[in-house]
């Protein structure tokens, strides 16, 4: 399969960039472009990064040009499918620790490799930026300048400042992070100190109106610069946006459709040489069919698309996704997707067969499971569910169902049709993108009432999926189908698993009671947490005084509250009217 | 196309089970819904009805369903299709066990217009079986569900006046009425024990912009509104046919604020339809993603004529037999008019597979002309033919209306894809009205004329049918080794 991508994310970027060392004998700024072509324009963006090696730090030099090279390298090496803020942030969490670590042999820290670091990254529709020190970012839009970093530095006296922050400096590092709207014909400025302390605003924007080539404005606010006296490198750079990615439905469209929906299948007949032998599921939303390649005589699923969508552009661009994250997450745990060398004819795609049982039919032939064995499965599960999120992924169906075991027992998450892709979903489309609701009986109530998910959502399924297996039960019972409003929600009572399945530990079922909490701000922040509790017991879960009525039930505790109150406001009342 | 298969008795199929379950439902909606037409002759006699009274009745039957259409399918979106069915099923019985007390006609004409909801019933059936059938195998089952379900006035025609004269007396029809409510309230016990709104384990989508057709381009806007203005003018005709002015059974002011009922209703669906169409009222859509809505409007019509004419030949049948052939009794006439919607169980699919395997507009066109020329044989009946001319004649009609029906819903998915329910309820509504209208035209002239009626009206869709374009898709074609290959079809 050719990797293409019905969305259409190129910006049309042009840009300029001028350094000059200026008075001093070495250049401790450093600055860098990107601007890719194709796939990574759209998935990844452009970027420009600016640092300015700090002049205290005895190898500024050196650490300025690690952090432009090194956050321009890794950021485009980060997986399509991460979002723009968590491939900078993983990049410059690395970044610092390594300048960090590097330095540490020098005496005093912040006299080791230190850098300021502001970077723009411009994806889709949107302006990303990354900001630690007193380099800074400044937007022209209207022939108006914008200053849209904060300098992170204190003033100690009048005249001298000194930095507060900036990478490399300390373990822990803090970046501002923006995101702005882009508009076509902004123009954005990067600049280290030696060029913004000493041009003003309207100088810069005079001269950026009437250039047109960004290198030689680069060189001449250089000049300017240097001519009112600074004295420190200089560098600046110019982006500026000449068109934004074409809101073209119809061009997207096109090529959603650009393969036809197959007919109905039969078995018998061979779709771009794979021989259909049998119907194995069909549903309103999909078929999958069992085929075996002709050539390699392997046997694989095919997915076909109902024909019920066949012009519904939210469910291609659903169905396009589904094996182009499959082959991104790729994992044991996940079942594999089959890449054909033929060209293929129709919408559709193959993934290896297996034929093992499914996690329901598991839970219906284990009726009294060992606890060892759920928790081997656990592992599986959670194995293949953490690759999906380090793809920073949502698979937002996880029901047993969408679980299957192959002939070697090893277990593999199936279906990939309700993912959340962050990567993608920050790339506007002229498409009405349709929301997931999950299924009723494993989505977790945020999912279902307000359609925002998160990795807490996951957890929820996660921990009604290994409830089920302990206790062939739902936690809230079958009740929890028909919630549909968050209060609906609130009345549902948990029963606690050992009362269904006296097997499961206390602390055990603390753990899952914490993974199915109605409030995803009570559940676990991630899976690793939940897996730790379900295999150690956890203090806090064991004890055995009851929880105030406040935290068990609010809502009866403010009731009585009022209604306590009440009566004693009546009694005064009384006592007070009664002579 | 492939042939689709229905492995009707698997009944450890759930959605076999599904399926049974719905049209069964929807059977006794049908039941309910027609279950005064043959004990017409009863009530009229027990009650000391006049004939435009009798008229009036049939009328308001299928009335109140236009406008329960649009509720029952917020309802069906709000509380899903299992509580909607079960609930109706149980507010009809109610309705019937009070239809099977009236004392006079105005608690009649309360009732039977408060029965008409019933009759919307089909819509939540329709999106039952959507939901539990593949692509595949969907057409078939709402097939079979629209066919058998509709079968149920033909049970009633034949059971009920059977069962009025076994009673015997004069409470025999009411009886036979609070007989259908109580199988009614039985069964939507059963009915909400046994059906699931979902197969189990199902992936639910938000669903998509609800309330009005997507309709896509400006001058297409204005031929929808335009095209929902008959929906409401037949209401308010039937509100003018009860206004103290004809049949006085509303008061003035109960006949102008219906009328203002009428243009509020109006009204807000107006606004519903802008709402769904304001992105593209401002940008437009993309072009292959355009349809004409002339495709929608023709279907329309042509629903109007060929169920709207059943609706209303249903209605009054037996009582026309009785009143036509003077050596007819109830049961006999129950009998005959059940023939008409016995033939449903075919010739609703034979439409449908007609249009599959042939020319689309012709078949329609066919059928059509089936219509008129049957109905225009109709309108020359006289007590001195022979019955089983009479028969002929009248099975002309019939098979060539439900086969047409057939044809119609056959096309609807090719419309646009995405829009089917929507398109396909608009084509319901259209099938009410056109019951609603032909009952309204009956009270004013006698049966003869009312038939040419019908006729001229199958003429002049029949025009209007030929402006459609012939609905065009790729098709795949499969050789003779089995490899599925695509052709484009202009």
């Amino acid at each position: 399969m050719n990797e293409t991508i019905h969305i259409d994310g190129s910006l049309r970027i042009d840009a300029g960039q001028a350094t000059s060392s200026g008075e001093k004998p070495a250049n401790e700024d450093c600055m860098g472009l990107r601007l890719p072509e194709g796939i990574a324009l759209t998935m990844k963006g452009v970027a420009a990064v600016i640092a300015d090696g700090v002049s205290s730090a005895e190898a500024g030099r050196e650490a300025s040009e690690s952090c432009v090279q090194s956050f321009l390298n890794d950021y485009y090496s980060t997986p399509e499918s991460w979002s723009v803020r968590n491939s900078a942030q993983a990049v410059l969490i690395a970044l610092n620790r390594w300048l960090y670590s590097r330095g540490h042999g020098m005496v005093e820290a912040h006299k080791g490799y230190v850098s300021t670091l502001s970077a723009l990254i411009l994806k889709s529709h949107t302006a990303h930026l990354f900001h630690v020190g007193d380099t800074r970012i400044h937007r022209i839009r209207d022939n108006a300048l914008e200053q849209l970093t904060r300098d992170h530095v204190t003033q100690i006296s009048e005249k001298d400042t000194y930095l507060s922050r900036a990478v490399g400096m300390d373990v822990r590092l803090e970046v501002d992070y923006r995101a702005l709207e882009l508009q076509a014909g902004d123009i954005f400025l990067l600049t280290t100190d030696g060029v913004h302390d000493f041009v003003d605003a309207s100088t810069l924007v005079q001269r950026i109106a009437h250039g047109s080539d960004l290198e030689a404005i680069c060189q001449d606010l250089i000049g300017i610069a240097q001519a009112a006296g600074s004295i420190d490198n200089l560098t600046c750079q110019l982006v500026r946006v000449q068109a934004l990615p074409p809101e073209d439905a119809n061009a997207v469209h096109r090529r959603l459709t650009q393969l036809p929906f197959p007919p109905p299948l039969e078995p018998g007949m061979k779709v771009d040489g794979h021989l259909i032998e049998k119907e194995i599921h069909a549903s309103n939303r999909s078929q999958l069919y069992l085929v075996t390649d002709t050539e390699s005589k392997r046997r694989l699923v095919m997915k076909t698309p109902s024909v019920n969508f066949e012009d519904d552009p939210a469910y291609i661009e659903r169905f396009v996704m589904e094996p182009w994250i499959g082959r991104r997450v790729a994992n044991r745990h996940v079942v594999e997707i089959v890449e054909s060398e033929r060209r293929q004819s129709f919408l559709y795609y193959l993934m290896e067969y297996v034929d093992g049982p499914t996690l329901r039919q598991w839970i219906d032939e284990h009726r009294q499971p060992e606890i060892v064995e759920v928790l081997a499965i656990v592992d599986q599960l959670a194995a293949g569910l953490q690759a999906f999120h380090r793809k920073e992924t949502l698979h937002q169906d996880l029901k047993p169902e969408n679980i299957v075991f192959d002939c070697g027992g090893v277990l593999k998450i199936v279906d990939f049709g309700s993912c959340q892709i962050a990567g993608i979903q920050e790339i506007a489309a002229p498409i009405e993108r349709d929301h997931v609701l999950g299924t009723a009986r494993y989505s977790a109530p945020e999912v279902r009432i307000a359609e925002s998910a998160g990795i807490r959502s996951e957890i929820f399924s996660f921990g009604t999926l290994v409830y089920e297996m302990l206790t062939h039960e739902l936690p809230y019972g079958e009740k929890i189908e028909n919630a549909n409003s968050q209060a609906a929600f609130e009345r549902l009572k948990y029963v606690p698993s050992h009362h269904r399945n006296p097997m499961v530990p206390v602390w055990m079922d603390g753990a899952l009671r914490t993974a199915v909490s109605i409030p995803w701000r009570r559940r676990y922040r991630e899976l690793s947490e939940l897996l730790y509790d379900l295999r150690h017991p956890n203090a806090t879960f064991l004890r055995t005084s009851p929880r105030p009525l406040i935290e068990r039930d609010p809502l009866r505790f403010w009731k009585g509250l009022a209604l306590l109150l009440c009566a004693a406001w009546l009694t005064t009342l009384w006592f007070w009217l009664t002579p | 196309m492939a042939r689709a298969q229905l492995p009707f008795l698997k009944l450890d199929d759930p959605k076999i089970r599904t399926l049974h379950f719905a049209w069964f439902a929807f059977f006794l909606t049908f039941v309910l819904w027609f279950n005064h037409a043959p004990l017409m002759v009863y009530i009229r006699e027990d009650l000391a009805l006049d004939d435009q009274q009798v008229k009036a009745l049939l009328t308001l039957n299928v009335a109140f369903t236009i406008p329960a259409r649009i509720l029952v399918g917020i309802l069906v979106d709000r509380f899903g299709p299992r509580n909607v069915f079960t609930g109706l099923l149980v507010i009809s019985s109610f309705l019937c066990f009070g239809f099977a007390l009236a004392t006079n006609f105005e608690w009649l004409a309360l009732t039977r217009g408060a029965l008409g909801f019933v009759g919307a019933g089909f819509v939540i059936g329709i999106r039952l079986v959507s939901e539990w059938f593949p692509a595949k195998q969907v057409g078939l089952a709402q097939g079979i569900y629209g066919g058998w379900g509709n079968f149920g006035s033909a049970a009633a025609a034949m059971a009920l006046p059977a069962i009025a004269m076994m009673v015997g007396g004069e409470n025999g029809w009411r009886l036979a009425i609070a007989a259908t409510g109580g199988l009614s309230l039985v069964y939507a016990f059963f009915f909400h024990r046994s059906v699931r709104n979902t197969p189990k384990g199902s992936t639910y989508f938000k669903p998509k912009k609800t309330g009005g057709l997507e309709v896509t381009s400006r001058s297409d806007f204005a031929f929808y509104i335009a095209m929902n203005v008959p929906m409401y003018a037949a209401l308010g005709v039937l509100a003018w046919k009860l206004s103290p002015s004809n049949l006085g059974l509303l008061s003035d002011a109960a006949t102008h604020l219906v009328i203002v009922g009428l243009v509020i209703l109006f009204g807000f669906q107006v606004s519903q339809i802008t709402k769904v169409n304001r992105e593209m009222l401002k940008c437009g859509v993309p072009e292959l993603y355009r349809y004409k809505f002339k495709q929608v409007a023709v279907l329309d019509v042509a629903y109007f004529i060929t169920f709207g004419a059943e609706l209303a030949m249903v209605s009054i049948l037996p009582l026309f037999f009785l009143e036509t052939f003077e050596e007819f009794d109830p049961i006999q006439a129950g009998l005959l008019a059940s023939a008409f919607a016995f033939t449903n169980l075919v010739a609703r699919p034979v439409g449908g597979w007609l249009s599959d395997r042939t020319h689309r507009r012709t078949s329609l066109s066919c059928l059509l002309a089936g219509i008129a020329i049957g109905y225009a044989l109709l309108g020359q009946i006289e007590g001195s033919w022979p019955i089983a001319l009479a028969l002929f004649v009248l099975a002309i009609c019939s098979i060539s209306g439900q086969a047409g029906s057939g044809a119609v819903f056959a096309m609807v998915p090719l419309v646009q894809r995405r829009m089917t329910g929507q398109i396909a309820g608009m084509a319901g509504a259209y099938g009410n009205v056109g019951g609603v209208v032909f009952l309204t035209i009956l009270s004013f002239v006698d049966y003869s004329t009312f038939f040419l009626v019908i006729a001229g009206c199958a003429a002049v869709v029949l025009l209007a049918v030929q402006l459609m374009d012939e609905p065009e898709g790729h098709i795949a074609e499969i050789r003779e080794d089995g490899t599925v290959e695509l052709i484009e079809v202009a």
